[in-house]
């Protein structure tokens, strides 16, 4: 234990802390790069408290507070005002303001003002930082190239987006498809480099989201898209099946490269290591390595994609609905979308193998 | 018969093809997983405390995840050990980021899907959104724990007499390699499960400023930022915790 304290890069955490101190001053003082007038509450008087109870019989409390603060930026800054602000115990589009706090204001003028939203950048910032310092004193480089991937993907994706909105979604599949390639080839670049590992890697992640889909398919034209309730998709302002289809691409394509990249390295390191092993041993162990790795993966998209639903079937639970209709408006589209990139998983496991056995084999020829 | 069924029964099929009983298990998982998760939101909906409900659910979703996909009950009963004391860890720092960050409930751009509803149901929407959090964090956790946990188990097995202090190195260096492709993992879910909410921002031209403090996007970012600190911090635990049993098991058989 000594010995691991002694190698604890003190310098290097209290670098990061240093700038991360800096970062969240200027972060919680930021409010001169917004337009909205933003109200910092400096006081704050409770005025009333109902008890509330709806038609399904949950009792809830509404309370209405009185805020009064000053404007901090824009024309109105230095202004003084003061507004009534309404929230309930659950909280659920409301919230209870404390002294300290800011939050994005709306003036009607003559004095009058609304309270529009929380300002949340503070936090949302502390936790970026906090990721990428704890990866760059763990990891070091690894971090560096993993952060630099993120950033090339997020301009790619919102180039994405851009032709997109061209034509009102008509083409978002073909748009994403094309994306999904071309985020696969650049991190898979990124992280093993330009060579023939790459491209069998990028060949089997390719292969096996499209081939994904393609099941997905026949499975929804032989099942009439029976219990797929497209009209209970959130956010939706173009076509919701296309939209549906390119989200679940995009999003099994991480789970299903991280499979195949894992695979793939391992078979590879062990023919570096033995080149004289056959290929039906190289297939047999990616099998072997990929199997325990699938569940888990699978996993890991299953509680993302049926986490976000938790408010929103809670809600529905609590409005009277049934179990199943509250299943089927909330979590079957999630459902939906783990199945088909748990398809995409499974699959990139004799496809990894495979390609790796047939194109590591010809190399030595 | 139901689109979600037929789906299921390819998947069960392909895993049991490819992974034989493992195959097997593994799906088994995915299907007891579901079960507590709909029973933990049934419970909350009968005001249980959501919190206390999602710790329990979740360190037995945990331990689904990991005992029915591992093969070595050593390797898996250390990787469970870790990864509950990365779910306490992660709990530490999601409690109050969730009171400071305030993204419980839902935000304007669901006000169409929430006609109809009535809102004030007397369960703290925060406390939903903590527990949001936490389930959301299991996936990663699970994942990290056991390529850690599998890949130093491979090294003790090469390497009987290893020092347990470079062990602790090692596993950072697999740590560090399954970090690349964790990541992509993670923020393709995001780049995928919020794409309708992109185009939304897009179309309706929102600023960055105005990105960041949106409820409903910092609700899934700060999620997507919690597994990934989830599994960074991953790596040293896992590595700790095989470590000290490793020294355990040597001075026992000295």
């Amino acid at each position: 234990m000594g010995n691991l304290l002694k190698k604890f890069p003190i310098k290097m955490v209290g670098i990061f802390a240093l700038i991360g101190v800096a970062l969240m001053f200027f972060v919680s003082h930021d409010d001169f790069l917004y337009t909205q007038p933003i109200m910092q509450i400096q006081k704050v008087e409770e005025l009333s408290k109902n008890k509330e109870i709806d038609t399904f019989q949950n009792v809830d409390h509404s309370y209405v507070q009185k805020l009064s603060g000053v404007i901090t930026n824009g024309k109105h800054k230095g202004e003084h005002i003061t507004l009534n602000n309404t929230y309930t115990d659950s909280k659920a589009m409301d919230k209870k303001y404390k002294v300290g706090q800011k939050a994005f204001v709306v003036l009607h003028g003559q004095g009058e003002s609304t309270i529009r939203d929380a300002k949340r950048d503070t936090p949302v910032v502390f936790l970026i930082y906090l990721a990428i310092a704890l990866m760059f004193i763990f990891l070091k480089m690894a971090g560096i190239t993993a952060i630099g991937s993120i950033i090339i993907n997020t301009i790619l994706f919102m180039v994405a987006l851009y032709f997109d909105g061209f034509n009102n979604g008509s083409n978002v599949l073909w748009i994403f498809s094309i994306l999904a390639v071309l985020f696969s080839a650049i991190t898979l670049w990124l992280v093993i480099g330009w060579n023939r590992q790459m491209f069998v890697t990028l060949a089997s992640t390719v292969a096996c989201t499209f081939l994904s889909i393609i099941i997905s398919l026949i499975v929804f034209k032989f099942t009439h898209e029976k219990g797929i309730f497209y009209e209970s998709m959130q956010y939706v302002t173009q076509p919701p099946r296309p939209l549906f289809l390119a989200e679940t691409i995009i999003g099994s394509l991480g789970a299903v490269m991280d499979e195949s990249t894992d695979i793939i390295s391992s078979l590879f390191a062990l023919k570096m290591e033995r080149p004289d092993v056959s290929r039906k041993q190289l297939f047999l162990s990616g099998r072997n390595i990929g199997k325990s790795i699938m569940g888990p993966l699978i996993n890991v998209l299953f509680f993302i994609f049926m986490g976000e639903t938790l408010s929103m079937t809670l809600l529905f639970l609590k409005n009277g609905n049934s179990w199943g209709y509250s299943f089927s408006m909330n979590m079957s589209l999630g459902m939906v979308q783990s199945l088909i990139s748990g398809i995409g998983i499974v699959l990139a496991v004799p496809v990894a193998s495979g390609l790796t056995s047939f194109f590591a084999e010809k190399r030595r020829k | 018969m139901s689109a979600i069924i037929v789906l299921g029964l390819v998947l069960l099929v392909l895993m049991v093809l490819v992974g034989g009983k493992q195959g097997f298990q593994s799906f088994l998982s995915l299907v007891l997983n579901f079960g507590f998760l709909f029973f933990a939101i049934v419970l909350m909906a009968f005001h249980f405390p959501p919190i206390v409900v999602t710790l329990i659910s979740g360190v037995i979703l945990l331990a689904l995840t990991i005992f029915l996909s591992g093969t070595n009950d050593e390797t898996s009963r250390l990787a469970f050990i870790a990864s509950v004391l990365v779910l306490l860890a992660l709990v530490l720092l999601i409690v109050p980021v969730e009171h400071w960050a305030q993204v419980q409930g839902f935000g304007l751009e669901d006000s169409d899907d929430l006609e109809g509803l009535s809102l004030p149901i007397g369960i703290s929407f925060i406390d939903i959104a903590i527990s949001t959090a936490i389930l959301s964090t299991l996936g990663a956790i699970a994942e990290a724990t056991m390529a850690i946990a599998s890949g130093l188990d491979e090294i003790k097995e090469q390497h009987p007499d290893i020092k347990p202090n470079r062990l602790f190195f090692d596993g950072v260096y697999v740590g560090k390699q399954i970090i690349g492709t964790t990541l992509n993992t993670l923020f393709f879910g995001l780049f995928g499960g919020s794409l309708s909410l992109f185009v939304w921002f897009h179309g309706l031209s929102y600023s960055l400023g105005d990105i960041l403090n949106d409820k409903v996007f910092d609700a899934e970012f700060i999620i997507i930022l919690f597994s990934l600190i989830g599994v960074i911090i991953t790596i040293p635990i896992t590595s700790f915790v095989i470590t000290e049993q490793f020294k355990n098991q040597k001075q026992t058989k000295s």
